[in-house]
């Protein structure tokens, strides 16, 4: 009787400690990838809170010592009020919102036409269309540049103004291999079954094709969005109106205006990355999701 | 059918082929056509043969410009190694791995005008990088490190690479999840250790993923201008130190109103991006018959 009970004691504690070993082993390594990750997260992240605790530093607190100050002693908002008052930060932020939602939507609306007998139907010049298409992949967009520039001035006469930044970006062709794909993935026999009872093109297209494809829309009009928000060179050859400019131009521009005092460049520069992150939270699982669809087309 | 019916998928792409034909395949031809002209955009373009042509081949800022674009691709290999390696570290399963993967796509949608100012900032003669270094002892003297023409390309390279890796990581990510537990436990089987286990199952696995990366990413080097306009305030650096293909293309155009001029530039990197292309499509022809 004693014996056995010894027994399953003693089997019982050296399972204990096993467990326990395992699990600390594991606690170890997996503290071991979280130094891994925290160090990387460190680098993606620091420069951007070194900009945020630059532009919070009061007056009393040095910007330039070495060793750095991390934390400032007397923190302020001084320097997000003088960007605020000496350029239209407001305006900026509109003129690039508009910008951005037309040409993710115009992008969303073009491809998805394109694409549609691109992956369904069969049509003399499917083949040239198609890799007229992927030639254009190649092309650098500045090539375009001086060209647009004088269709801007003397053909469409928006030199200076939004449309300018809309226009030559509604179509990508690698938008529309994006959606070709998509629509590739919908049974064949759904649209036969549709086209039998009658439907036309356009029905199947609007009705039954997009809402399926839905997750790929929301990832061409996200991704387009961020491009286009983000996008610098062509925006600053069109727009010259500090009023009229968007967000990274006007950056550029408080480069230019507020040279040598870095509380105020750095608290510009936070200004416009936060809103851009609060969006990229909330739609991280569409960004992630179009990001790992592309790579199969 | 009828005519109304052939007509459909052509009525279907009639917007993205107006658009394209307006906004890319024009403006192709008129570049090739302006490069034949002394244009300055303001008063007509006036033909002048090849002596665009015959002017680029001795303008030494232009070779300087292909040089460093061409080092630029060095971004590709650098990204697609570490991308992969960070794609195999968020691959496990630890709790908050989401917040950390989030936290390494911040650079990557930033926008290129913030991080380059951000970047200027850390590395001013006063800013963050030289006050760690001098009080740790690394250096005495502040570092120029904009000004110092051998630093210039390096550091907008480093820009890139820091701003791409999260955003190429989420493919190679989305790949390793792809690829079946059972080829892992069989290399572990055949006795791999957990390095071997990726490089004999996870790089070929990805290999779909490199190649999109790769182009995606060369791509993107040859076209660089946005980092190199901020990191040197749209100078193009001490001595042309940062000058690439699309900066010397700008300038000439717009800031030198050399438009004719700047066109036949256009036309040197259609033409590298073409046969760089080329190549490209032939590299993988051959890895694909190898694979086989």
């Amino acid at each position: 009787m004693t014996a056995t009970t010894t027994t399953v004691a003693d089997i019982r504690t050296a399972e204990g400690t096993r467990r326990r070993a395992t699990r600390s082993s594991r606690w170890l390594r997996n503290a071991g990838w979280y130094v891994v990750l925290t160090a990387v997260a460190v680098v993606t992240v620091f420069p951007f809170a070194w900009m945020l605790l630059t532009s919070i530093k009061g007056p009393a607190d040095p910007i330039t010592s070495v060793p750095p100050q991390f934390l400032p002693n007397d923190p302020t908002l001084a320097a997000y009020a003088r960007v605020w008052d000496s350029l239209p930060i407001a305006n900026y932020f509109l003129n690039s919102t508009v910008v951005a939602i037309a040409t993710g939507l115009l992008n969303m609306l073009v491809a998805a036409m394109a694409a549609y007998p691109l992956a369904k139907m069969r049509f003399a010049g499917r083949e040239f269309i198609f890799y007229l298409l992927l030639a254009t992949l190649i092309v650098p967009a500045q090539l375009t540049y001086i060209p647009s520039f004088i269709l801007a001035v003397n053909v469409f006469h928006y030199y200076d103004a939004l449309p300018a930044l809309i226009f030559p970006n509604i179509v990508s062709a690698f938008n529309i291999f994006l959606l070709r794909q998509a629509f590739r993935g919908v049974p064949d026999d759904l649209v036969d079954a549709a086209r039998v009872d009658g439907a036309g093109e356009w029905r199947i297209w609007w009705s039954i094709l997009l809402p399926i494809i839905r997750p790929s829309l929301a990832a061409v009009a996200i991704f387009t969005f961020v491009t286009s928000w983000n996008d610098f060179l062509w925006p600053s050859l069109m727009l010259h109106t500090p009023k009229g400019m968007t967000l990274p131009v006007g950056l550029a521009a408080l480069q230019g205006f507020f040279s040598s005092d870095f509380r105020s460049i750095a608290a510009g520069v936070t200004m416009t990355v936060i809103p851009i992150l609060l969006f990229f939270v909330v739609v991280q699982r569409y960004f992630v999701r179009g990001l790992s669809g592309a790579v199969k087309g | 059918m009828t005519l109304r019916r052939r007509l459909t998928p052509y009525a279907f792409l009639a917007p993205a082929l107006i658009l394209l034909g307006v906004f890319v395949f024009y403006p192709i031809a008129a570049v090739i056509y302006y490069s034949l002209t002394d244009y300055d955009i303001v008063t007509p373009p006036v033909f002048i043969g090849l002596a665009n042509f015959a002017r680029l081949l001795d303008d030494d800022v232009l070779r300087l410009a292909l040089l460093h674009s061409f080092v630029y691709l060095l971004v590709t290999p650098i990204l697609i190694a570490l991308s992969i390696g960070l794609a195999i570290v968020v691959n496990r399963k630890l709790r908050g791995i989401h917040v950390y993967r989030a936290l390494y796509f911040v650079p990557a949608v930033s926008g290129s005008i913030a991080i380059g100012l951000t970047w200027r900032w850390l590395f001013d003669r006063s800013g963050f990088i030289n006050s760690v270094l001098v009080s740790w002892g690394v250096i005495h003297e502040p570092i120029q490190w904009l000004a110092t023409p051998s630093l210039v390309l390096p550091l907008a390279m480093m820009l890139t690479i820091w701003a791409g890796i999260g955003y190429y990581s989420v493919i190679f990510l989305a790949g390793l999840q792809n690829v079946p537990e059972e080829l892992y436990d069989a290399a572990r089987i055949d006795g791999c250790n957990d390095l071997q286990k990726h490089w004999y199952v996870s790089i070929p696995a990805l290999r779909p993923q490199i190649v999109f990366v790769g182009v995606i990413s060369s791509l993107a080097a040859l076209k660089v201008f946005d980092e190199i306009y901020v990191l040197t305030g749209r100078t193009g650096g001490i001595l042309n130190s940062g000058v690439t293909m699309v900066f010397y293309l700008w300038q000439q155009a717009f800031e030198r109103s050399n438009a004719g001029y700047a066109s036949a530039i256009a036309i040197v990197l259609l033409l590298v991006t073409l046969g760089f292309s080329i190549v490209n499509v032939r590299l993988l022809e051959r890895g694909e018959s190898t694979a086989r």
